[in-house]
């Protein structure tokens, strides 16, 4: 938006650095130039009912009505507001999809945090901070949580069976009928071949690359993990 | 000219489809206005497009006019003035001033179709400073524009980069007296800000508004494409008022669902006045014995379910004569005020044929 309406806007109010406008606008093109975005915003009544389902509204001060007005009126000074604040607050559970106006603010949430984490914003490294052992376990393995990852230290609220669970892991999980959850280290057995094929996904889609820039360690680990693993089967990433 | 004739009182839209209605019925049609020209203010405005579709004007009301005029029912006498009405119903004489001096007519039936005349801006209360910045308009001006096709800056003659409409000036308020909401107004805002936005592609275009009220298929017809496709910016807060920047313009108000105050740089405001009583309304009705709402438009007596008939026997309303109306309402009114004053006329023929 042009500078005229900066006039009414509060600046730098959380802390987080304020950039220059040519920055917002850069994030919110790349927004825009999201595929799914025409798709995700129509126009917005004001109407509230996509605040009244959501359940992060209840316990934050958030608002997908918020998110759907401002890119909207295409407001990058809030939009960059949001991108570094609201857009982590979001459940992604998409009950605002109830929009009368078939918009999908939290859709738009998925693509401002995607855009986020692609230009290495400070509120997308510090919300996926406490995700780095997930998003390990997700792209090196295709699973999510792990039984192994079920520590006690970890989990206390979980009660004193969890160490008696970690200490028998491996029996337990094979007391489970399914053969495929005779693990410890993955949720479900992985088939060599899905995880090929995850690994070229992750590679090809720019998803692992998404994350260099919020965790470079991460990647750097997760890189090194995918390529070594293509190698042995002959394929060139 | 004799008792077996409808009178129509007004040439716009509602009265030439009076007129035209009573002619394919078969009766006969004196049809005064007081402009030289038929079609009412859609042509006198000079209105670009008809709003919901945004057609040309001038083609759709010329279309009207050939009906009217062709039809050899019907007696058009434009630049008259009725002056006087005496008689009785069913058998009305009316007194006409017009190019040929003072004359009488009589008939037996009059239909007031005499419209609504555009807001004031306040001459006396400067609302919006109207009469004090050039860039500060009405949406009659701008229709005016748009059939040029050429929207600038009356100021410097450039084409404005921001515009924005203000909504409900001169209605819903208790201050000026019109408490009526005046219908038509969010929809033309709508339809000129389309308008606007495709004659001036780079331009940001603002709807500053208490409550839409796009009724009916009005939503998918104008509001959605306003917003979704031509991204025309609807904000809900009402300005207080327009103040000068530099060579530009100064609005303040509050974006009443985003929390806050906002003072915004514009190059062009237009003002979205609403509906009043025109004065040939007040005086026709005051002429007729119609009563008048405290709005000065025609009673509808028996509204709502009829909505032509006045508080005088033979003498019948329609358009905005009654009240704020759209042309797809002016027109409908102007058909069933023929058949009812038509009507009139063969039930007081029985009657006399006993």
């Amino acid at each position: 938006m042009t500078q005229p309406d900066a006039a009414y806007k509060a600046r730098d109010v959380t802390g987080y650095a304020d950039v220059p406008a040519e920055t917002k606008e850069h994030l919110f093109e790349q927004v825009k130039a999201d595929p799914r975005y025409a798709d995700y915003l129509y126009g917005c009544y004001e109407c509230g009912i996509c605040v009244a389902v959501c359940p992060s509204a209840r316990f934050y001060d958030f608002s997908p009505r918020r998110i759907a007005q401002a890119a909207a009126r295409e407001d990058v000074d809030l939009i960059y507001q949001q991108m570094q604040e609201d857009i982590w607050e979001c459940s992604q559970c998409f009950s605002c999809v109830r929009c009368p106006r078939g918009n999908n603010p939290g859709g738009i949430i998925t693509i401002m945090r995607e855009v986020a984490i692609n230009n290495g914003l400070a509120s997308a490294k510090e919300a996926l901070v406490g995700y780095s052992r997930i998003i390990y376990k997700i792209m090196s393995t295709g699973t999510q949580v792990s039984p192994d990852m079920l520590q006690q230290d970890a989990f206390p609220d979980w009660g004193p069976e969890t160490a008696d669970v970690s200490a028998n892991l491996d029996l337990w999980r094979r007391a489970l009928p399914p053969e495929t959850l005779h693990t410890t280290s993955t949720g479900w057995k992985v088939a060599d071949s899905t995880l090929i094929e995850l690994y070229l996904i992750w590679l090809h889609t720019g998803a692992l690359d998404m994350i260099s820039g919020v965790d470079p360690s991460l990647h750097a680990i997760l890189q090194e993990v995918m390529e070594e693993r293509l190698e042995e089967e002959g394929i060139e990433p | 000219m004799s008792f077996d004739t409808v009178a129509v009182i007004g040439g716009g839209p509602a009265g030439l489809r009076a007129a035209h209605g009573v002619a394919e019925i078969g009766g006969k049609v004196l049809l005064l206005e007081q402009r030289d020209f038929l079609g009412g203010t859609p042509i006198a405005e000079r209105y670009a497009g008809l709003t919901p579709h945004g057609e040309p004007a001038r083609p759709q009301i010329e279309a009207m006019i050939a009906a009217v005029t062709a039809h050899q029912d019907v007696d058009v006498r434009t630049g008259t003035v009725m002056t006087a009405v005496d008689g009785e119903p069913g058998a009305f004489t009316l007194t006409l001033r017009g190019q040929e001096g003072e004359q009488r007519a009589e008939c037996g039936a009059i239909i007031i179709a005499t419209g609504f005349s555009h807001f004031d801006p306040g001459r006396e209360t400067q609302m919006y400073g109207y009469y004090e910045f050039p860039d500060v308009i009405t949406l009659s001006d701008l229709e005016g524009m748009l059939s040029d096709h050429q929207v600038v800056r009356p100021s410097n003659g450039q084409p404005p980069q921001r515009v924005c409409f203000i909504q409900c000036v001169g209605s819903r308020d208790r201050h000026i007296g019109n408490e009526y909401c005046s219908k038509v107004c969010c929809g033309v805002a709508s339809k000129e800000a389309i308008e606007v936005r495709q004659l001036l592609p780079d331009s940001k275009v603002y709807i500053f508004y208490i409550d839409m009220r796009m009724y009916g298929y009005w939503e998918n017809q104008i509001y959605w494409p306003a917003q979704e496709k031509h991204h025309v910016q609807y904000v809900k807060g009402i300005i207080s008022e327009v103040l000068g920047k530099g060579d530009r313009l100064l609005v303040r108000g509050e974006d009443t669902t985003m929390g806050r105050p906002m003072e915004l740089e514009m190059d062009l405001v237009v003002l979205s006045v609403g509906m009043e009583a025109s004065p040939g309304t007040r005086q026709t009705a005051v002429m007729c014995g119609a009563a008048q709402n405290k709005y000065g438009f025609v009673d509808a007596v028996g509204s709502p379910l009829d909505t032509v008939s006045t508080s005088r026997d033979g003498v019948f309303a329609c358009g905005a004569a009654l009240g704020p109306a759209d042309l797809e309402d002016s027109v409908s009114s102007g058909a069933a005020a023929a058949m009812k004053a038509f009507a009139f006329l063969r039930s007081r023929a029985a009657a006399a044929a006993g």
